[in-house]
């Protein structure tokens, strides 16, 4: 097929100019690689006596902090590309009118967190305190090398910490998918980012947070966030999707009605893989330690292990109702077991974890199910997989926990219901407060009428309503000249 | 006889169309995504900071055969499901029907219906 030779080629006058100039640069370049790799290479990859002979004059501790805060920088951009996979999920999942209104709201949330965790939120729940709210580090003024005694750089710490917080934040707006108006979200997100889950977070993981205060020498433990960052988020978006109603025309399950399909269940399956892949960031990191190597593998494998088990637990048990392999209700397993067992995955062995995440399967599934039947439309299942899975795998600690690390023992390893009991009433009292104090957030945005599109906005579809334009364009010769 | 009526709606209403049409008597419909303006022509919607108008605006077009006798009627049945009062509403119009097959039976005419 491409028969021209070189000679012919160069025969064309614009053809052999193009054909010099491309010699002429590539000559130059090597010229330079070359010049530059005799020239500074020893200065840039070290001479052989560097490599023999490591710099002994370096404390130990220098190496251990960088190894440490390079690790934990390493889970922060893994948790962080965790919103790429909520925001695929939560579009896909979502119908073809209300995706550019969903993503606008993972994106802005990102953007309004990081600004608000940087102003207040890092020192309401990292600062030293009371065992309340902290108050130091306010726009990271006065913070140190490292943060505490962790040997990560400080602010290390704070971004892995900021991805935390904002995987919380977008948790909420899947349940709310569809009807939110752009105002209200503004306002709501700064209450949930800014206040609820910095304040509620200080007291589990604060620097003299009340719930870690030992009564008995056990305390609530809660590795990388079941409660903190995945009830929370849960309950919120409970209490979002109770305060905004369904969307106009969902009928639910026992009127006769459903779910509405997803519009997109590529990209919701594939964003449902990143956010897996994202947990390796958020569950393992969480060791805050890269030296803990033996700690950072059996959490690693138990999140794994949790996350199939819920899969296949999920699917099968689905499969009875219509003799269907659901994907949907498989991604929406695979997370909850996700999300139960971050809070033990340290302490647990890769037994308890599949155990864990089987029953997460299960609860994913019936918490939909009792979502649907008390007629709250929540879209994305973001209150089962991150609320009820989250509640679950907080508890389940205190049954799991081996007491081979920490001293941490539950109940089926004959620790006794000391740890359960520690599990529980945390729990629920995160559970309880979250929800009032977010349902009243809520019903205040809803007082100044920017909680809620108006119906003609939701029934031209809240894309076009709230931001101008649809997700999928229409061929462009529908657009007029120009186009 | 048989007329077609042909009914151009907002699409957020085909569902209230549509269970009207079943209760009273209708048992199918052909139902196309279409686009088109009337006098409302189209609108503007905007992207990244700049607006582009779009002529031709998402309707759904309704396509039923049915007994010349219940064409006034379901005429205004149609009207009624589809109404908002607002400019976009649509049009609702009957033609004459040559023949009619159903391709299962061979039945011809109104028991093709």
């Amino acid at each position: 097929m491409n028969s021209i030779t070189l000679k012919e080629r160069l025969r064309d006058k614009d053809r052999r100019r193009f054909f010099f100039a491309f010699l002429g640069g590539k000559a130059i370049g090597l010229l330079v690689a070359g010049l530059a790799i005799v020239g500074f290479g020893p200065w840039l990859i070290g001479t052989a006596a560097h490599a023999v002979a490591p710099n002994a004059d370096v404390p130990i501790g220098d190496v251990v902090n960088a190894t440490n805060t390079a690790w934990v920088m390493v889970a922060t951009f893994l948790v962080f590309f965790m919103q790429a996979g909520f925001m695929m999920l939560e579009a896909g999942f979502a119908r073809t009118r209300e995706v550019v209104n969903v993503l606008q709201e993972c994106i802005v949330d990102t953007c309004l967190c990081a600004l608000l965790f940087w102003a207040f939120g890092f020192a309401f729940m990292f600062g030293v305190g009371n065992s309340f709210i902290g108050h130091e580090f306010f726009f990271l003024n006065g913070a140190p090398s490292t943060y505490g005694s962790t040997g990560i750089g400080f602010m290390a710490f704070f971004l892995f910490q900021f991805a935390f917080a904002d995987t919380c934040s977008t948790i909420t707006s899947g349940a709310m998918v569809g009807r939110t108006g752009f105002k209200g979200d503004l306002l709501y997100s700064i209450g949930v980012s800014g206040f609820i889950y910095p304040i509620f977070g200080h007291w589990i993981w604060g620097p003299g947070g009340f719930l870690q205060t030992a009564r008995g020498g056990v305390w609530m433990r809660d590795f990388a966030g079941s409660t903190v960052v995945h009830t929370i988020g849960g309950i919120v978006a409970l209490a979002g999707a109770m305060a905004l109603g369904p969307r106009i025309g969902r009928k639910f399950k026992r009127d006769g009605g459903g779910l509405p399909p997803g519009h997109d269940l590529t990209i919701a399956a594939i964003g449902g893989v990143i956010l897996w892949f994202g947990w390796y960031g958020f569950n393992p990191g969480s060791t805050l330690s890269a030296l803990d190597f033996e700690g950072i593998g059996r959490v690693a494998t138990n999140t794994t292990l949790a996350a199939a088990a819920g899969g296949l637990v999920a699917m099968a048990w689905v499969y009875p109702r219509f003799k269907k392999w659901d994907m949907g209700i498989t991604i929406n397993g695979f997370l909850g077991g996700l999300v139960a067992i971050t809070a033990p995955c340290y302490w647990v062995n890769p037994f308890g974890s599949v155990v864990i995440g089987a029953v997460a399967g299960v609860v994913v599934v019936l918490g939909i199910d009792f979502i649907e039947h008390m007629r709250i439309d929540d879209p994305i299942g973001a209150v089962a997989v991150h609320g009820f899975c989250g509640i679950w795998g907080t508890w389940s600690l205190g049954l799991f926990a081996t007491g081979q690390w920490n001293d941490v023992k539950g109940l089926f390893w004959g620790g006794g219901v000391k740890q359960l009991w520690a599990q529980v009433w945390g729990n629920t009292l995160i559970v309880v407060i979250t929800f009032v104090v977010s349902y009243a957030l809520f019903k205040a945005v809803a007082l100044t009428k920017t909680l809620r599109v108006s119906e003609e906005g939701e029934l031209e579809g809240i894309d076009i309503h709230e931001h101008g334009s649809p997700a999928y364009h229409p061929e462009s010769a529908f657009m007029g000249k120009g186009y | 006889m048989l007329e077609m009526i042909t009914a151009i709606i907002k699409p957020h209403k085909l569902d209230d169309v549509k269970e009207a049409l079943l209760a009273n008597g209708v048992e199918g419909m052909t139902v196309t995504e279409v686009r088109g303006f009337g006098r409302q022509r189209g609108k503007t919607e905007n992207f990244r900071g700049s607006e582009y108008n779009i002529d031709f605006i998402p309707k759904m077009k309704i396509e039923i055969v049915v007994p010349a006798e219940n064409v006034d009627r379901l005429i205004a049945i149609i009207g009624e499901a589809a109404k908002t009062g607002k400019i976009g509403d649509g049009k609702v119009w009957s033609t004459g029907v040559g023949k009619l097959l159903r391709v299962r039976t061979g039945e011809m005419g109104n028991e093709a219906i």
